[in-house]
């Protein structure tokens, strides 16, 4: 129960219609580490880092179709407890970038979804929750277990660089 | 910013921003989201599905209030309530995937 940042440096979305595949290294996905660990996103910060205009509709939404065989993060990307004195967890959550099996965006218009629209050419977007107001994930399967920071359809999507900030209990 | 509310930054100080188009995607009001503009909006989280939403200081309807929980639910979970009276907050969703109760998340509305 402490909270951790799972950031992905100098990214490009692309932009993908819902329920369909994301393409590896085009989003950022977040998995429970169990079938009953709770986990509230308390923050989501992306930062545009493209040369020339590129208005990106990026979304943190549920998954319907949840990422399996997911690949460890490399470097630059990281997912670590923003205390150092942090014990590991017994069953860590799933970050990833890139999957075996691709995480599907919800299209379901009763699920939760957070739009972020912005310029990728010096746009800048946060989102921060009050104590007890976060986004929730709930287990790890479809379709709460799941959440992606993907591109919607649209757009010319431009490079960004983001952080979730969360705590899974 | 009020106790329950959450904060939304969309910064286009150094950036083109988006079109009158784009922004239509927001649903926000697009002079807001020109070159040159800096939002700062509360959210609202609801109480019984965690939907987040950006608060309307223009609203003149009610927002839909849960008297058992005490707290802002959404439209979506306000119609439900109004329906059948359940309050089922989304801490009790967790306790009950968490102890056994239900093997997936269990909404008070359907999804």
């Amino acid at each position: 129960m402490a909270k951790r940042v799972f950031q992905a440096s100098n990214w490009t979305p692309t932009a993908t219609a819902d329920t369909t595949n994301l393409a590896n290294a085009t989003y950022m996905a977040l998995q429970g580490g169990s079938a009953t660990q709770n986990i509230n996103v308390n923050e989501v910060m992306i930062e545009g880092l493209a040369g020339s205009s590129s208005p990106t509709i990026l979304q943190l939404a549920r998954d319907s179709t949840v990422m399996a065989t997911p690949t460890a993060l490399a470097a630059p990307n990281s997912d670590g407890p923003l205390n150092p004195a942090t014990a590991a967890l017994a069953a860590a959550p799933v970050s990833a970038v890139a999957a075996g099996t691709a995480p599907q965006r919800a299209a379901t218009t009763t699920l939760a979804r957070l739009n972020f629209s912005l310029n990728a050419f010096g746009g800048i977007i946060r989102w921060l929750a009050a104590r007890g107001e976060e986004f929730g994930i709930l287990g790890n399967t479809a379709s709460n277990g799941e959440v992606s920071l993907s591109a919607f359809t649209g757009g010319t999507v431009g490079a960004v660089s983001a952080h979730i900030v969360y705590e899974p209990f | 910013m009020k106790q329950r509310e959450g904060y939304l930054q969309i910064d286009h100080r150094s950036s083109p921003g988006l079109t009158e188009q784009q922004a239509e995607t927001t649903r926000l009001p697009p002079q807001l989201l020109r070159e040159g503009k800096m939002l700062e909006l509360a959210t609202l989280t609801c109480s019984h599905c965690k939907t987040v939403q950006i608060k309307n200081p223009l609203r003149t309807r009610e927002r839909a209030h849960c008297p058992e929980c005490d707290h802002y639910i959404c439209d979506l979970c306000g119609i439900a309530y109004r329906q059948t009276s359940v309050c089922r907050p989304w801490a009790q969703v967790v306790e009950d995937v968490q102890s056994g109760r239900t093997p997936v998340p269990v909404l008070a509305r359907p999804v």
